[in-house]
């Protein structure tokens, strides 16, 4: 899976994916179809910045929320407070996020494995009380709503979908390059090391705990610059959005899904979820409260059962057996 | 002024009963079987409606319901155990985690959808009963609730002590490998874990239902307590879970009664982090894993 360098046919691949997807909000014109893909472009993005730390090293972080809310409400609260740019606001909050990192970060690494997960998931958690609890500083439980500028770039507003979408799909592609980068260094194979067994890890000279403090740093920062994106997008943030366990259980999810440890598992594991999701939606209509989750958890439970490689490792063992009947090549 | 402290105190500690109950079949299930079962707090869950249902269609008491909640989810847990979680037992985090946690998200959806998020209750004759100790105030509802949970963990240290298979399960728990060589079967050993943890989480429920509402995020809470008590009590630890549940029950209490309504989940998200920044491996030392 890994240190694979580029050939000619793969960067030929990915022009023609990325053309596609440049060109997909030229042609598709519909907003509530834009707005589906800005969404799958956002949780793959959400899930390529929670798979560095919980793919490649195997920290199954179910906190990821807390850099989502602390990037979030960074921007937000210098847009308003002092007229700052969310698009410095957005740096600010990711490094805003890689700095909680390191306190949340030496709490939660003292436990391993499950413990691990119930500590990042109680730290999000406190995280959303504090919000909660201080109004004075961060509007409460009530939130706010962004002042809307109309067409302002500069302040990252826009008045058609497609700008967003280019936004997040930009996003998208700094994940997967730094993903991409890190997958193909020493620090990948240092983060797989850690995430087989970090005893052996140690044993053979690798420094876990500062490895797995770097790689959380990296994750939060790209986590919460999710977070100042959405809130953009939605015009609102308030604590429950902003911390919501269901941004920590999708980001997890997607990834586990579409192929824990590989650079396109994130991405696959969203257009499936994310594409069931929005059938069930118009089937169902939202009407039934519980049907979208209890679909992920089938699913969720099906890959762990059948296929815990997910669908990366579906599509790597149907595309060793179609290799397997063309002559051998060099 | 001491009343209130004691009122607290007692209210704390007849809720941390509860606790205690749903800690225990935590870390039995994690000193057995060696996972966490995020999904714990959904089986308190299904007890509190099984209990409403019970008392609803039939009018039987929530306590005699006890005696259906129980064997079900007893039933329950050594499917799961044989046809879930034995398949992903091995050295990898990832599937032990998530599947646990899948269910947890499944059967708190499906309950979603079959009982809407409504809140129900069931009025008993004793819900609205209650002592008076001097100036203090002790709900009947709460005080069964706590005696029976006190009897049942009670009820499970003789088992763990003194029954073949209770010792098998302590030998499957302190080493796996060699308990296997001394003839223990580990599958049996293991449904019989789960059977037990899910029993008591069920039994949780319907001691709950007579002075608490049932809904479907309803076990949420009792799992958060259970986690903390469990990292507290130091991992596996059944007696330590007890304890430590207490504990919470009582801190919990003081925390409404001194800081704020709302501030009870403050105090316990507070005494988790303390907990893992002072002192990891539970107060009852012993190592964390």
């Amino acid at each position: 899976m890994m240190g694979h360098s580029l050939s000619t046919r793969s960067i030929v691949l990915l022009a023609i994916g990325f053309a596609v997807l440049i060109a997909l909000p030229l042609v598709v014109k519909s907003s509530f179809a834009v707005d589906i893909f800005i969404r799958i472009l956002l949780f793959s993005f959400i899930g390529t910045a929670w798979n560095l730390m919980g793919g490649y090293a195997k920290q199954l972080s179910l906190g990821h929320a807390a850099y989502f809310g602390l990037g979030a409400y960074t921007s937000t609260i210098l847009q308003i407070d002092f007229n700052i740019s969310p698009w410095i606001g957005m740096i600010a909050g990711g490094v805003v996020a890689m700095l909680a990192s390191l306190p949340i970060g030496w709490l939660c690494f003292r436990l391993r494995g499950p413990y691990f997960t119930i500590a990042t998931i109680a730290t999000a958690q406190a995280l959303m009380l504090i919000f909660l609890k201080f109004r004075d500083f961060a509007w409460g439980a009530e939130g706010t709503t962004i002042p809307n500028l109309g067409a302002a770039p500069l302040m990252m507003q826009f008045e058609s979908k497609a700008s967003y979408y280019y936004v997040v799909l930009g996003l998208l592609v700094v994940g997967l390059v730094v993903t991409w980068l890190i997958e193909r260094s020493w620090i990948g194979y240092y983060l797989v090391a850690i995430g087989e067994d970090e005893d052996a890890a140690e044993a053979i000279g690798v420094n876990a705990p500062r490895m797995k403090r770097d790689i959380y740093m990296i994750s939060a920062f790209l986590t919460a610059l999710a977070g100042t994106f959405y809130t953009q997008y939605i015009y609102f943030i308030d604590p429950a959005t902003a911390f919501s366990f269901s941004i920590s259980i999708e980001a997890a999810l997607v990834s586990i899904v579409g192929g824990i440890g590989t650079l396109w598992g994130p991405v696959i594991g969203t257009i499936l979820l994310e594409t069931t999701s929005t059938l069930l939606q118009s089937w169902l209509g939202s009407s039934i409260g519980g049907v979208q989750l209890t679909v992920y958890a089938l699913i969720l439970m099906a890959v762990i059962l059948w296929r815990p490689t997910g669908l990366m490792g579906m599509i790597d063992e149907l595309r060793r057996r179609f290799a397997s009947h063309k002559p051998a090549q060099a | 002024m001491w009343e209130t402290v004691a009122q607290a105190v007692i209210n704390g500690l007849l809720i941390g009963g509860i606790y205690a109950l749903v800690s225990i079949g935590v870390t039995l299930i994690f000193g057995v079987v060696k996972i966490v079962n995020f999904a714990q707090g959904e089986f308190v869950m299904i007890g509190m409606y099984i209990s409403f249902f019970l008392a609803n269609q039939f009018g039987i008491d929530p306590l005699l319901s006890l005696f259906v909640s129980m064997p079900v989810l007893f039933a329950a847990g050594v499917l799961i155990q044989h046809f879930l979680i034995r398949r992903v037992l091995g050295p990898n985090d990832m599937p032990q985690i998530f599947l646990t946690f899948a269910l947890s998200l499944l059967l708190l959806n499906l309950a979603l959808m079959l009982f809407t998020a409504n809140y129900r209750t069931v009025h008993t004759s004793y819900s609205d009963e209650a002592f008076h100790l001097g100036g203090l105030y002790i709900p009947v509802a709460k005080l069964i609730a706590f005696v029976v949970a006190m009897a049942l963990s009670g009820a499970l240290w003789v088992f763990l002590h003194t029954t073949d298979l209770g010792k098998a399960m302590r030998a499957a728990a302190q080493n796996r490998d060699v308990a296997m060589l001394m003839g223990i079967n580990p599958d049996r050993v293991f449904c019989v874990a789960l059977g037990i943890a899910l029993a008591l989480a069920g039994a949780a429920g319907s001691l709950l239902m007579p002075f608490y509402s049932a809904y479907p995020f309803v076990g949420q809470v009792f799992v958060l307590m259970a986690f903390v008590a469990v990292v507290l009590g130091t991992l596996g630890n059944v007696i330590g879970a007890l304890i430590a549940s207490l504990m919470m029950g009582i801190a919990e209490s003081l925390g409404v009664q001194y800081v704020g309504a709302d501030s009870g989940l403050i105090v316990v998200f507070a005494m988790l982090l303390l907990t893992l920044a002072f002192k990891p491996t539970g107060l009852g030392g012993g190592r964390a894993r």
